[in-house]
């Protein structure tokens, strides 16, 4: 029998749907992989489950029994415990209280059994002993640790809720190889014991390696469900992907993409010959900062340069040096020739820097004002005015919107009432009332759907074609290969390689980036 | 943003003991205020004037310790000081009426403790409960307690039945009662730092959505807290009413602002999840110090509330500023 | 869900919430003042006359020009909060009060005086908010601790000085269509709030600094400067207002402005603008000024004692916070 099953499972905010309708047959003892794009529904289902929202309409079943599942306390005593993608850790606790916080062992009917927590938190930090690196003990305070630290905290978290069903949302995405095959071991030890675990991971590698089902979510519906044993990678994409092909971004529509081989720049992206003809928009000379080091390359007017590599290796370091918000250790930024000191956002908004990040919550929007306040921050720091005269403010916000084709009411409605995606188009508006001389772009499409990364990077290659130097920086290799003229793979804060012209295939840039990555772990 | 570090690098060793000690810089100046005093004022070191200080601001100490849990959770009360009041005149009031008998005065002060169970009970139930903003809800509730204190009292002036403040006043075998008291308090301190409560209060003030998430009951969690204060508050209550040995419906509201300010003196963030009691401890000695250095070194007295000000407002800077931590 | 406005159809659920909330609070604090007003005409006749109201304005005024400052400092986020504006109402009060020394032809220098002390020391709250990261209610707290000795130094010295007669008559008296000068004064200030907060790229940038501190800084606003202005001006209404009371009281009194820190504070949260910051305005606040004035002023009608009365406002604080914004219900 199956350990939990959701059947049509259906949750809306207001128009947008979130989860069409969610499937999912959980079985004892097995890996249930979850995948699917962003936004795709995922993270609905995954917080249905752990009770932090309601759903609309369907069933949970546990254990064959209907569950109402009223919040995180009811979830925990129905024996479902879950690892958080944005971890749910007490940063001033030490890892022993955090590892056992839902319940702490007591004496005496009160107090803290500290000897007793330290026990349990050593129970669950054995497996991991030899991967935890320096710092790590049952008494070191969490905020002290690194992110891969804190994630493997989560991990053990999870594991002592000793639930017979978890779920992991991205589990992985800050830990190193040798974390990941010890925490691989570790659920297959579970699965061994019968227990029932979801995992979710962007990773495919990861996916057929832990899988032994894989649950395929598009657009709120749970679309295919498939053992992993006759399924392949490109199946998997192509149901992740769907039929709407006019949807697909250039890369991914191609063929090459789908099937996981070597991938042909599209057609339409120029090619590198003759850029050096062009002015220089951006030199970076010998740029070290937190997180980079040694950093040179140039960026012409016109060009689009990704930044690629795995994820966390410098790229958005570089990107914010150059926006003002990381400081920078030594090297040179010069903008048309001419050197520039970024000491914040303001100056470099002035030097003519123009700066979108994929974390919209936090460095873009700003939540709850309507979508006009939103445009206008940096006009009004290029313009130097100090009247704000909502007519004239309509008439700069409304081109800059309609050329993204951002769908909204009416501009005083708060940025809050879009989706998601028209919400990065508002933030991407505000660079285009007065256009900055250098667009960074720093994973801008972080969670959003595909028509709307589609339009986004139109309008970049376009924005491109009138001269704006562009710096991508993209967690999806897809965007890169499909978008960049000429891509600089990172890796460990350092560039490693500049793949150009027809150079700039999947498997190289996988090569130059996993290739590096082991040569460092090593 | 990027912000500098407090301490140049290589001086690990005091960020880790910071870390661990959060009130270690409250404790420098607290030895320094100290020395300051004694060379100042040598009489200041005397038994007799160390049992003065005790004794007077033992109260602001426990309404410190009283303030600091509810700021584990990140949340405050402002109500504390009318907590103290009713406490205080309804202590008065019952021994008024049922006579000064030594079982009465023991019943009365239980009965005291009840009261500030109560009010903080309410406090609770209002800002986690009903999820107002802490600090305009406290200051209602503030209102509403003071107006019960001046029902219970209408004036102060009630004395207290000399059971009472013979006893806060005197010695057991030859051990000031203030002391012994204080004693018993910090072995019910440190006992209470190991409670599940305080730490579950400081993971609510962490960060209360991870908490949430992690299976705790929040609510309840932030209600205890406030139970917890209440009872503090009426402890601090108990010992104004042996000090000062009388009834008197307003005699906490000038202290609620005190007892902030000696939490954060303390090294407690008032954002939550980070702090100590014996820090709170040590910044309402810090004020107590504070004020009697000023009358020591020859303030005249109209410059002594203004010299007073200033160095506390000094003493919160250089708090914050030594106990901050580099956030990224 | 309440009724929401149907503009819902393009967005969330929690949008249509807080966009009723965002309308709703001038409305129940109009209703209520209203409803207070015909109570209090039922208990004694004669507390809804004109010239009754008229008196309860100008009290509503000098809270409502301190709130002004308390608004701005709560709307720029970052638990803004200024509890040293009591300490300045009664510095303001003191320093106005011997500089005009009751003749009319000191009013323009003990205005400008009020007005620079009031800077000064906001100037000091907005540096140790911002350059040195002190948590306001900290930094104000102890700011407040200070501005209160230097006002038992400054009354010490000298006596506590008289107001002009022409201020007296400004702030009770009719001056322009049978109101005083002071209810115009407010009215004044409500507009130029309104135009500050709606019309200028400062107001803008409070608004933004106070929704996301951070995404403001990433598009390029000077969140400090900012917030150090936003303190400054906090003072200088408490200022304004601290002259205004002497005007209405005669002559100062020992720390007459500590009575207004925690009510401006209720004002504005009465007037919609949560504490959290990053939206909300001053015609709410005004709004919330009038209330909290009627309703203490209904209280004292009542024939209860000075217990009953406290017991009776504070329960009824809670009840009507009860309407504001509370907090957001735990979600995982």
């Amino acid at each position: 029998m199956s350990k939990l099953v959701l059947r049509d499972v259906r949750k809306a905010y207001g128009a947008t749907v979130a989860l069409a309708n969610g499937a999912l047959e959980l079985a004892e003892g097995e890996v249930h992989v979850l995948i699917g794009s962003n936004g795709s529904g995922k993270s609905t289902l995954c917080k249905i489950v752990a009770g932090s929202v309601r759903p609309d309409g369907g069933e949970v079943l546990l254990d064959g029994q209907p569950v109402t599942v009223s919040g995180p306390q009811a979830s925990h005593a129905l024996g479902i415990g879950i690892f958080y993608q944005e971890l749910s850790l007490a940063a001033h606790r030490t890892v022993a209280e955090n590892i056992s916080l839902a319940r702490l062992p007591v004496k005496g009917g009160l107090f803290v059994d500290r000897q007793r927590a330290r026990t349990i938190a050593a129970r669950y930090i054995a497996p991991f002993a030899d991967v935890v690196g320096a710092g790590f003990s049952p008494d070191a305070e969490v905020g002290s640790l690194r992110a891969d630290q804190r994630q493997l905290v989560e991990i053990m978290k999870t594991l002592a809720s000793e639930a017979p069903v978890l779920i992991f949302d991205e589990p992985t995405s800050a830990l190193d190889r040798a974390q990941v095959d010890r925490f691989f071991e570790e659920l297959r030890r579970l699965r061994g014991e019968g227990r029932s675990i979801v995992f979710i991971s962007h990773r495919m590698d990861e996916i057929f390696n832990i899988g032994d089902r894989v649950t395929v979510i598009r657009d709120g519906r749970t679309v295919a469900t498939k053992t992993i044993a006759e399924t392949n990678q490109a199946e998997v994409i192509a149901a992740m992907v769907g039929e709407n092909r006019e949807f697909a971004i250039p890369a991914t529509s191609d063929e090459g993409a789908a099937t996981g081989n070597e991938l042909q720049a599209p057609d339409g992206a120029p090619q590198s010959e003759g850029e050096s003809a062009r002015p220089v928009a951006l030199q970076v000379e010998n740029l070290t900062g937190s997180g980079f080091a040694d950093v040179s390359f140039s960026l012409h007017e016109g060009e689009i340069l990704g930044f690629g590599g795995l994820h966390g290796q410098g790229q958005s370091a570089v990107l914010r040096a150059l926006y003002g918000t990381d400081t920078t250790l030594s090297g040179t930024i010069s903008l048309a020739g001419r050197q520039s000191e970024v000491s914040s956002p303001r100056r470099a908004i002035r030097e003519g820097f123009g700066y979108v990040s994929g974390d919209r919550g936090r460095d873009g929007v700003i939540s709850g004002r309507p979508i006009l306040e939103n445009v206008m921050p940096v006009h009004f720091v290029k313009s130097r005015r100090p009247l704000a005269v909502p007519s004239r403010l309509n008439e700069q916000a409304i081109p800059a919107l309609s050329a993204l084709r951002t769908k909204f009411a009416t501009l005083m409605h708060p940025i809050s009432s879009l989706s998601g995606g028209n919400q990065q188009k508002v933030v991407i508006a505000r660079w285009l009332i007065d256009r900055p001389r250098v667009l960074l772009l720093d994973d801008p499409t972080k969670g959003i759907d595909l028509s709307t990364k589609t339009e986004l990077f139109a309008l970049i290659r376009e924005l491109a074609a009138e001269g704006m130097a562009i710096l991508l920086y993209s967690s999806e290799d897809a965007e890169l290969l499909g978008n960049a003229d000429r891509i600089l793979v990172f890796n460990g804060g350092a560039i490693s390689r500049e793949l150009q012209g027809a150079a700039r295939t999947r498997f190289n840039l996988y090569e130059a980036a996993y290739s590096a990555a082991e040569r460092a772990a090593s | 943003m990027t912000q500098a570090s407090f301490f140049p690098g290589g001086s690990q060793a005091a960020r880790g003991l910071l870390a661990r000690f959060p009130f270690m810089p409250a404790l420098l100046i607290l030895i320094a205020l100290i020395v300051l005093n004694g060379v100042f004022e040598p009489n200041s070191l005397s038994y007799r004037a160390i049992r003065g200080l005790v004794s007077t601001y033992l109260a602001l100490m426990l309404l410190a310790v009283a303030q600091t849990y509810v700021v584990y959770a990140a949340d405050i009360d402002l109500s504390i000081g009318a907590i103290l009041s009713l406490v205080n005149v309804s202590v008065i009031v019952l021994l008024d009426i049922f006579g000064g008998s030594p079982a009465m005065v023991l019943l009365a002060c239980v009965a005291g403790v009840g009261i500030g169970a109560l009010c903080g009970l309410v406090n609770g139930l209002v800002v986690a409960g009903l999820r107002l903003q802490a600090i305009v809800a406290t200051f209602a509730t503030s209102i509403l307690f003071t107006g019960l204190a001046l029902y219970v009292l209408p004036v102060a002036g009630t004395p207290a039945p000399a059971a009472f403040w013979r006893t806060y006043g005197g010695s057991f075998f030859g051990v000031p009662f203030v002391f012994a008291a204080a004693v018993v308090t910090a072995i019910v301190l440190y006992l209470l730092a190991r409670a599940r409560l305080i730490t579950q209060l400081l993971a609510v003030g962490d960060d209360a959505q991870a908490a949430f998430q992690s299976g705790l009951p929040v609510t309840a969690i932030r209600i205890k807290g406030y139970v917890l204060c209440g009872v503090f508050a009426a402890l601090a209550a108990l010992c104004v009413t042996g000090d000062t040995a009388s009834g008197d419906p307003l005699v906490g509201g000038k202290m609620v602002l005190n007892s902030v300010a000696a939490v954060v003196l303390g090294g407690t963030a008032l954002s939550g999840g980070f702090g100590s009691v014996v820090g709170s401890v040590i910044g309402a000695l810090i004020i107590g110090l504070i004020s009697s250095l000023v009358f020591f070194v020859g303030t005249p007295s109209e410059w002594q509330n203004l010299v007073q000000g200033l160095a506390i407002l000094i003493a919160l800077m250089v708090g914050v500023l030594v106990g901050r931590k580099d956030k990224s | 869900m309440s009724a929401a406005p149907q503009t819902s159809a393009s967005g969330t659920g929690q949008f249509a919430q807080s966009a009723a909330v965002a309308k709703r609070p001038l409305v129940i604090a109009l209703g209520l003042i209203a409803l207070l007003l015909f109570t209090g005409e039922q208990l004694s006749p004669g507390f809804a006359s004109l010239d009754q109201i008229l008196r309860l304005l100008i009290v509503a005024a000098l809270l409502g020009i301190v709130a002004a400052g308390q608004n701005l400092v709560i709307l720029g986020g970052r638990e803004g909060i200024d509890l040293s504006v009591g300490g300045i109402v009664s510095l303001s009060a003191i320093i106005a009060g011997n500089v005009m020394a009751g003749e009319n032809g000191g009013i323009v220098p003990a205005i400008l005086a009020c007005l620079l002390a009031g800077s000064f020391f906001g100037l000091l709250n907005g540096i140790g908010v911002t350059l040195l990261r002190i948590p306001p209610l900290v930094m104000t707290l102890g700011m407040l601790g200070v501005l209160q000795g230097l006002l038992v130094v400054i009354r010490q010295g000298i006596p506590s000085g008289r107001a002009a007669p022409a201020l007296s008559e400004f702030v009770s008296q009719p001056v322009f269509l049978g109101l005083p000068g002071i209810i115009w004064l407010w009215l004044g200030i409500g507009l130029l709030m309104a135009f500050l907060l709606r019309r200028t790229v400062f107001g803008y940038r409070i608004y933004a600094i106070g929704s996301n501190e951070h995404a403001a800084y990433m598009a390029g606003v000077p969140v400090r400067l900012i917030r150090i202005a936003l303190f400054v001006l906090s003072s200088m209404f408490a200022a304004v207002a601290g002259i205004c009371l002497l005007g209405y009281s005669g002559s100062s009194f020992a720390n007459v402005g500590e009575q207004y820190m925690l009510p401006s504070i209720i004002a504005v949260v009465f007037g919609g603008t949560p504490l959290s910051g990053g939206k909300g305005g001053y015609t709410g606040t005004m709004a919330g000024a009038v209330l909290l004035v009627v309703l203490q002023s209904i209280l004292t009608t009542i024939n209860i004692d000075e217990s009953g009365r406290q017991i009776v406002f504070g329960a009824t604080l809670l009840l009507l916070m009860l309407f504001y914004g509370r907090g957001a219900r735990m979600r995982g």
